[in-house]
C-alpha cells in the first residue's frame, strides 16, 4: 500500500479533509486539494494512462507538469495533466487508452 | 493592461512582485496549482537544528504577496510576443504589461534506460513533491538512479518521511551517459564533513592536497558501496534494467570498476516499489526562446541560459530573467535575483547593487551547491554580455 504521511518529523501534520472522486466509475476517497497524482497514488494506482500508441502502462513521472505522462480526462475533459488538477469533491477522471493511429508499425504509411 | 507580468511563481517570482507591488500593478502567473514553485517541496537542515522549510517560506511569501499583486495559478503561458509592449498568451486568456519578468525556473533531466517508463518510475523531484507537499509516500522502498546533489537531499528528505532507500547508485553507461565513479566521489566530497563516512572522510582529507591520493580513496572505495548521512551509497553500481509487469517490481544492478566499465557476472536484482531518476537540473528556457532570445550554453549553469546582465536584464527592453532560468543554484540565490530585476525596473540603484552584493556572499556561502565551476559560468556571461553591447 502507499500510505499518507499523516505525521512527519520536521513538517506540520498533515490535514485531511477526504472527499470522494470516481476513478473508471469506482468510487474512492481523496484528500481535497491535493494533485490528482496524488490521489490516485494513495489509493495504490500507478498506471494512469495506457500509451496512445502501443497501450503500454504509464505513470506519472515528473509530478510538476513537465513530462505530460499523467494526462487524464477529468470531467469528460481529455489530456488534463493529473499532477497539475487539484482534486474537486465528486470529480469524474477516467483513463485514457491505445488510440486507433494510422502510423503505426505494419501500416502502410510507415 | 499590467506594469509588469511576472511568469512564474516561484521564490525568484514571489520575490520580484513583493517589491514591484507597492508601485506597480502586477500579475504573477503559473500553471501549478498552488504558488511557491519548486520551494514547496524542499527540506534540508542548513547547519545543526536550524532547517529550510521551503513549504514556510513559500507560505510566507504568498501572504506578502497575494493582497498587492494579482497571482493567477493553474493557468499556462504558452506564448509572448513583444512589440512595445508584452503580450502574454495563457490558457486563462492574453495579458499584457509594459514588462516582463521571466522566472520559470528548471527542469530535471533523466538519464534513459532500459523499463525507465513503467509506473512507479520518477524524478527524484516527483518523489520529493509527493513526499513533503502532497505528503503520500512514492512507494515503501526506493532505488534511487543518480548520484548528484540534488540526489542526496532528497534521499534525506524521503528517509525524514521513513520511506525506504534501497540503494543509490549509478545509470548504466551509454551515450548519453558518460558519468563515471569519479564523479560520483566528486559529488561526495563536495558534500565533505557532512558526510560521515571513513571512506568519503579520506577523501575530503586528501582532496585540495593530493589528486593522486584521492585516486587511491577512489580504488578503495567498497564495491558495495557506503553507508554516508545514513544512506546506502555505492558508487560502483549502475542500474541497468528496471523490472516489473504493469509496475516497478524490481532492479537488476551490475558492478563497475573504478572507470564506471560494467564487470561481467556481478548482476543481482533489488526488489523496489519505486524507482526515482536523477541527472540534475537544467533552466527551463522556452519563454525566452519563444521571444528569440539569443542563448548560450553554459555548463556550469545547468544548459542553455538566455543572454543576461548581473543585474537580470536580457537584450529585449524592459525583459528581465530571475531564479533558475538565468542557471542553476539554491532558492535563496533565486529570491535574491527576483529582488534584484524589481529593483532596476524600479530604478533603485543602491539597493539594486546592495542584492548583487548579497547574491555574491551567498553563493560562496551555499549550503547546496549544485555545481563547482558556477561563479567562473556566471563571469563569462557577464563578459558576453559587455562584449554584445
Ligand atoms: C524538482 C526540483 C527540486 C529542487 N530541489 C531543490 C532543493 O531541494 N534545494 C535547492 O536549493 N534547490 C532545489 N531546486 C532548485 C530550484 O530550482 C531552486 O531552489 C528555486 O526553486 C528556483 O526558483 P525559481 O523561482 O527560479 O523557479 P521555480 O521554483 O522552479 O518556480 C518556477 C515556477 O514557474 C512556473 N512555470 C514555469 N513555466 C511556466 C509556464 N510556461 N507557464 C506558467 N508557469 C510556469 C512553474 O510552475 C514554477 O512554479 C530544485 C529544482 C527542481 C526542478
Ligand atoms: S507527471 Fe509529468 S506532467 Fe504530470
Amino acid at each position: 500500500m502507499t500510505e499518507r504521511i499523516t505525521k512527519h518529523k520536521i513538517l506540520d501534520d498533515l490535514e485531511l479533509n477526504t472527499v470522494s472522486f470516481t476513478w473508471n466509475n469506482h468510487v474512492l476517497y481523496g484528500n481535497e486539494g491535493e494533485s490528482l497524482t496524488a490521489a490516485l497514488l494513495a489509493n495504490n494506482i500507478r498506471k494512469i494512462r495506457e500509451h496512445e500508441k502501443d497501450g503500454q502502462p504509464r505513470g506519472m513521472y515528473c509530478n510538476i507538469g513537465h513530462c505530460s505522462e499523467c494526462r487524464v480526462t477529468v470531467n469528460g475533459k481529455r489530456n488534463q495533466r493529473a499532477c497539475l488538477t487539484p482534486l474537486v469533491k465528486d470529480m469524474v477522471i477516467e483513463q485514457q487508452f491505445e488510440v486507433p493511429y494510422v502510423v503505426k508499425e505494419g501500416s502502410p504509411y510507415v | 493592461m499590467f506594469d509588469t507580468i511576472i511568469i512564474g511563481a516561484g521564490p525568484a517570482g514571489l520575490s520580484a512582485a513583493k517589491v514591484l507591488q507597492d508601485n506597480q500593478k502586477v500579475l504573477v502567473i503559473d500553471e501549478y496549482y498552488h504558488a511557491g514553485g519548486r520551494l514547496l517541496g524542499q527540506l534540508y537542515e542548513e547547519k545543526k537544528g536550524k532547517w529550510w522549510n521551503g513549504l514556510k517560506i513559500a507560505k510566507e511569501l504568498i501572504l506578502e504577496t497575494e493582497n498587492k499583486s494579482e497571482i493567477l495559478v493553474s493557468t499556462s503561458v504558452y506564448d509572448v510576443e513583444y512589440d512595445n509592449n508584452y503580450t502574454v498568451h495563457t490558457t486563462a486568456g492574453v495579458f499584457e504589461a509594459s514588462h516582463l519578468i521571466i522566472a520559470t525556473g528548471a527542469r530535471e533531466k533523466s538519464t534513459p534506460l532500459p523499463g525507465w517508463d513503467l509506473p512507479g518510475v520518477m524524478t527524484v523531484g516527483a518523489a520529493q513533491i509527493l513526499t513533503n507537499f502532497n505528503r503520500v509516500k512514492p512507494g515503501n522502498k526506493g532505488v534511487i538512479v543518480g548520484i548528484n546533489p540534488l540526489s542526496m537531499v532528497i534521499a534525506m528528505e524521503l528517509g525524514y518521511a521513513d520511506i525506504g532507500v534501497a540503494k543509490i547508485c549509478m545509470p548504466p553507461r551509454n551515450i548519453i551517459n558518460t558519468k563515471s565513479p569519479k564523479d560520483a566521489f566528486e559529488t561526495l566530497l563536495s558534500l565533505g564533513s557532512s558526510a560521515p563516512s571513513k571512506f568519503i572522510s579520506a577523501g575530503v582529507a586528501v582532496a585540495d592536497k593530493a589528486k593522486p591520493l584521492q585516486q587511491t580513496a577512489l580504488k578503495l572505495f567498497p564495491a558495495s558501496g557506503v553507508k554516508a548521512l545514513g544512506l546506502p551509497i555505492s558508487i560502483k553500481e549502475q542500474v541497468v534494467t528496471i523490472n516489473g509487469k504493469n509496475k516497478v517490481e524490481s532492479v537488476t544492478v551490475q558492478k563497475t570498476d573504478t572507470g564506471g566499465n560494467p564487470i561481467p557476472n556481478t548482476k543481482y536484482d533489488i526488489d523496489c516499489d519505486f524507482v526515482c531518476i536523477s541527472d540534475g537540473l537544467a533552466p527551463l528556457s522556452e519563454i525566452g526562446s519563444l521571444l528569440n532570445l539569443k542563448h548560450v550554453y553554459t555548463e556550469s549553469l545547468g544548459g542553455y541560459v538566455p543572454l543576461h546582465s548581473k543585474n537580470m536584464q536580457t537584450e529585449l527592453p524592459n525583459l528581465y530573467v530571475a531564479g533558475n532560468v538565468t542557471g542553476i543554484e539554491n532558492a535563496k540565490i533565486a529570491m535574491l535575483q527576483g529582488r534584484a530585476a524589481a529593483f532596476n525596473i524600479l530604478g533603485y540603484k543602491g539597493r539594486l547593487s546592495d542584492t548583487l552584493r548579497h547574491i555574491d556572499d551567498e553563493r560562496k556561502n551555499a549550503k547546496v551547491k549544485f555545481h563547482t565551476d558556477l561563479i567562473a559560468g556566471r563571469a563569462m556571461l557577464e563578459d558576453m554580455w559587455q562584449l554584445q553591447k
